[in-house]
């Protein structure tokens, strides 16, 4: 999951969660004719069949799926999830890899409307470059935001601003929330950012 | 704990008692002694045996004390009496304590806990001893830009405010010796009116002792508590003006007399309830406690008090309540009219009447009308049992609504005093207007 | 002098007179109709969070919620800590409802790791979990009334929340913070009699509970002052995210517990409340009503639980996952908890992302402010099911 590549990762993270998904119901690569898989299976497709190269489908496993897209192409892929069915945002967390210098931000994306879709969560991903030495105050890790299409993602991403220090170009507010006003230091949740004593 | 001084030395303990026993004889001269003798002045000598009690023979009664009773009986025959201890100001202060701690233990029950509990052996009944012991040792702290004459005489002014609205309120019938004057401190023939005005100082002392404060907090508190006390003191007026059509007096014993067989609550229900809902928020009691203990301002006009001030302040509010309880009780429940419910007397008590050695004539009665003096009767005993009676089951009605009740909003408030009650108090008005030009009820001496 | 961080490409009024200024700093003009009040974390009328709210009169015209005052960095923590170890520290952000806070947490590692939990254990969590949300509500009832001013209510809920204290004091050892459960099950099992006192003390609270609709949801005056106010419509609701029983009171039947099942709610007959007033009225009420169905709930866990049995699948020491990424939810007291843990091989989580309740129905509260009396805003925003520690974790 740390690395950024393309097909063989999707065939690695199936392999790998063979051993910890324990219902007996989800061996996606041995019985693709399972019922779970193959509607989880069916969003990718969607997905993939719309935005061919541009998007990657990194798993695909009982409930859960994960697309990673480039930044370029995020809010049109939001917007083709949102069309789809999935109307709000569960989460949004930002994981910070500086070996690949980058900053993955991670929406995970729920729906209440559909019942049919309700057990799902759609992961979205994009990354950003990330500077080498982060310097407090600069904005050079930018990101679209995606709170025209999902509304309720706009105190995330505030947060995932203030913590990580990701710009998102479009957010009405970028400021920060839970970081008290005089913080003068690097975006705490930077692997760089070492808590003291440890 | 007290500990002998490990130091202890004859001469230095001695000396002690001897400093003591100099500045007890000093304070008696040159104080208590003209403080007898002036009060003296304004209470009628009586006469024993002949002889005009004067303060040399009233020292005697030290050793004869049978001959102190024509002393006490004089005493309550004076008009000092009525005012400090007993329709007055004492008896107003005992109720409001005992009301303070049964709200307490009341409250504590509804809500499934147990109040006052360690303060003396049962259940905590010297819980108010208490605490009127420890606001006394408090300091009285004064803020810096207050404005010190008027923020010293605001809770003594609340104090007063609350008591002359006490001394207008009849508790019990008076016999013959006072020419059938009623156990009140001022009877009044426009008694009504005048609880009027003194109900249209209130709202003037909680501005004044919030202004002088010089505070945030008791600003809001004062400036919220104007608006309250004024909205709520028309429909206050309007609702009692019903029984005064009826009644056709503003005598506050005569609307007492008027009602001795029935009470005006069952021809006017709706002032009832609107003089209920306006008390209520006169008090500043929940639900219209915004000025006091809303949780945005600390506690209101009175949160720069402390020490005794506060604990007069606190006085005032309790001896207002007990003051407009009766108040409610005197108009609309029948004051002190009642069954007789205290049991019969014995033969020759009915006969002679209860006679100590010493007095004039006897102490109790039964029959109002004897050639005897006495200074109590059957009827006033009753009366002041069915008094305290009435009092007690508003106040509990009172207390009831604390425990039941959220807070309203400020608009919701200015909304039910200006718009429903001062309705509903003009629908008492028609009420009491078609009662009596149709015939059914008239005062007294009108047809 | 400290610089903000507020980036320059966010200045909301870059103008000529705000060239003047240090950079950071924003130039905002003082009308002399509105007033600025800071609803401020030291307040009897507002939980440990700000709120600037500016007012017109009686009118709020702007709100800007100002969490953090309780931000102790949970998730940064979690990132030193191995992930037996990160339960304690994990479970502060609601000391109460700690079950259910861990509860995402122990379901994500036991995926991650591959370990399958006993059934007494699941059980006892399901248990657990749903004392935990009463004893949450009862405490959230009992605050509400402080803010409505009424003492009665905050007794009431704050006496009857001691019986289920005490049982999961039998539990768990403690009042809160139980720290119970850990990947693999719970930490202990319960003591011999566990099941008979469970099942008296919740009758007997499910009892003392029911008198509460007629001294506070009949309550005139609680009604007047939460009835119409703030009202949420369900596609306002939808968009703007939120969840748990504010989703609810709006009209959007998802209940995690039903649409999602974990461990052996899918064994269980779970009714989800739903209102469809959207006011503060209906959004105090479902909490209310969600307790009653709590106490069913662990009537029937009591009933269909395995008598005897392991509590706790012992992992080895120092349990690593995969390269793998999980996101597990439950529901809680206050809406839908999720946990998103990202492992590396390494003991410890590579990240630990918590999205709570209460921070997704942080953005309900300055749409909803807007426009209301001010009087009513204490009535709004606690009726929001906002616990102030939880969101800023």
């Amino acid at each position: 999951m740390s690395t950024s590549d393309n097909k063989e990762t999707a065939q690695e993270s199936t392999q790998v969660e063979a051993k910890p998904e324990d219902k007996p119901e989800d061996k996606p690569k041995d019985k693709p004719k399972e019922n779970l898989p193959v509607f989880e299976k069916s969003l990718t497709d969607k997905i993939q069949k719309k935005f061919g190269d541009k998007t990657e489908i990194a798993y695909v496993k009982s409930n859960r799926t994960r697309v990673n897209v480039k930044k370029e192409d995020v809010v049109k892929a939001a917007q083709f999830i949102r069309e789809m069915g999935f109307d709000h945002a569960e989460s949004v967390s930002g994981v910070d890899y500086p070996e690949s210098k980058e900053i993955e931000v991670v929406y995970h994306l729920g729906s209440y409307g559909d019942p049919t879709l309700a057990k799902q969560i759609l992961v979205l991903a994009t990354r950003a470059t990330r500077e080498d030495d982060p310097k407090p105050g600069n904005d050079s890790t930018k990101l679209p935001s995606l709170r025209d299409v999902f509304y309720s993602v706009e105190f995330h991403e505030r947060e995932c601003f203030e913590m990580l220090g990701v710009f998102f170009e479009g957010h009405p507010d970028n400021r920060r929330l839970l970081l008290p006003e005089d913080w003068a230091d690097i975006p705490p949740l930077r692997k760089d950012f070492g808590n003291k004593g440890r | 704990m007290s500990v002998i001084a490990p130091k202890f030395r004859l001469g230095y303990f001695l000396k002690g008692i001897i400093d003591n026993a100099l500045w007890i004889i000093v304070l008696v001269t040159l104080i208590v002694v003209p403080l007898i003798q002036v009060l003296l002045i304004y209470i009628n000598l009586p006469v024993v045996d002949g002889e005009l009690l004067t303060p040399f023979l009233a020292f005697t009664l030290i050793f004869h004390p049978e001959l102190a009773v024509p002393l006490v009986e004089a005493i309550i025959r004076s008009d000092l009496f009525r005012i400090a201890a007993f329709p007055g100001f004492g008896f107003a202060a005992l109720m409001a304590a005992a009301v303070i701690f049964v709200e307490r233990k009341m409250l504590a029950k509804l809500q499934l806990r147990v109040g006052p509990f360690y303060c003396g052996k049962i259940e905590g009944i010297f819980q108010l001893i208490a605490d009127g012991i420890k606001l006394v040792s408090k300091e009285i702290i004064i803020p810096d830009k207050a404005d010190k004459p008027i923020f010293w005489v605001a809770p003594l002014l609340f104090v007063g405010a609350a008591a002359a609205f006490v001394a207008l309120i009849p508790v019990a019938p008076g016999g013959e010796e006072f020419d059938n004057m009623p156990w009140v401190v001022a009877d009044l023939d426009v008694g009504l009116i005048a609880v009027f005005a003194v109900i249209g100082f209130f709202p003037i002392i909680t501005v004044l002792s919030a202004w002088s404060s010089n505070s945030k907090y008791p600003f809001i508190g004062g400036i919220r508590a104007l608006h309250q006390m004024v909205s709520f003191e028309i429909p206050l007026i309007l609702s009692l003006l019903g029984v005064v059509i009826l009644t056709g007096t503003l005598n506050l014993n005569e609307i007492v007399q008027s009602q001795t067989s029935f009470p005006w609550i069952l021809f006017l229900p709706v002032g009832a309830i609107v003089f209920f809902v306006a008390m209520l928020a006169e008090l500043e009691r929940i639900p219209f406690d915004l000025p006091e203990a809303e949780s945005e301002i600390v506690a209101g006009w009175l949160t720069e008090f402390s020490g005794m001030m506060y604990g007069l302040v606190q006085l005032g509010s309790y001896v207002k309540l007990y003051a407009f309880a009766a108040l409610f009780v005197t108009i609309f429940l029948a004051g002190y009219n009642g069954p007789s419910i205290y049991p019969d007397f014995p033969q020759d008590i009915i006969d002679d009447g209860i006679i100590i050695p010493g007095m004039t004539g006897p102490l109790l009665t039964v029959k109002p009308f004897t050639d005897g003096t006495a200074v109590l009767d059957q009827e006033m005993i009753n009366g002041l049992i069915w008094f305290v009676l009435k009092t007690a089951a508003v106040i509990f009605f009172i207390l009831l609504i604390r425990g039941v009740f959220p807070r309203v909003r400020i608009d919701m408030l200015l909304h039910i005093g200006w718009y429903k009650l001062i309705g509903l108090a003009f629908v008492n008005i028609f009420i009491a207007l078609g009662l009596l030009y149709s015939g059914i009820l008239a005062p007294v001496g009108a047809f | 002098m400290s610089k903000q961080l507020t980036p320059k490409s966010s200045e909301k009024q870059s103008t000529e007179s705000s060239k003047n200024l240090p950079p950071g700093l924003q130039l905002e003009n003082v009308d002399d109709r509105i007033m600025t009040l800071n609803v401020g974390p030291q307040h009897p009328g507002s939980g440990h969070m700000r709120l600037i709210i500016k007012v017109d009169g009686d009118y709020i015209v702007n709100c800007d919620p100002d969490p953090g005052y309780v931000h102790r960095g949970e998730e940064k923590m979690a990132e030193y800590r191995n992930y037996i170890t990160n339960i304690p520290h994990l479970e502060r952000p609601v000391i109460h409802d700690s079950c259910n806070i861990l509860y995402p947490y122990c379901l994500g590692i036991e995926e991650l790791v591959g370990i399958e939990v006993p059934e007494r254990a699941k059980y006892l969590r399901v248990i657990a979990a749903e004392l935990n949300r009463c004893v949450y509500t009862q405490y959230w009832l009992a605050i509400y009334g402080i803010f409505l001013g009424h003492s009665t209510m905050f007794m009431w809920p704050a006496g009857d929340r001691e019986l289920l204290i005490d049982l999961l004091e039998k539990m768990s050892g403690a009042r809160v913070t139980h720290a119970y459960f850990v990947p693999g099950g719970i930490r202990n099992d319960v003591p011999a009699n566990f099941e008979d006192v469970c099942l008296r003390q919740v009758n007997y609270f499910e009892k003392r509970i029911k008198e509460y609709a007629g001294i506070f949801y009949d309550n005139p005056i609680l009604i007047a002052r939460t009835k119409d106010t703030g009202v949420l419509s369900r596609e306002d609701a939808i968009r703007l995210g939120t969840t748990g029983s504010v989703l609810r009171a709006s009209g959007v039947d998802f209940d995690i517990r039903k649409k999602e099942p974990y461990d052996v709610y899918d064994e269980l007959d779970v009714h989800s409340n739903v209102m469809k007033a959207g006011d503060s009225y209906a959004r105090s009420k479902i909490p209310w009503l969600d307790m009653l169905e709590s106490c069913n709930i662990i009537r029937q866990a009591l009933e269909k639980m395995p008598k005897s049995g392991g509590v706790r699948t012992k992992l080895k020491p120092n349990p690593k996952g995969g390269d793998d990424e999980v996101y597990r939810r439950v529901e809680s007291g206050r809406g839908s908890l999720g946990m998103h843990i990202v492992s590396d091989k390494k003991p410890q989580p590579y990240r630990l992302k918590i999205s709570v309740g209460s921070f997704r129905n942080l953005i309900a509260m300055p749409y909803l402010l807007k426009g209301e009396k001010l009087g009513n805003m204490p009535a709004v925003y606690w009726s929001l099911n906002y616990w102030p520690v939880e969101a800023d974790r």
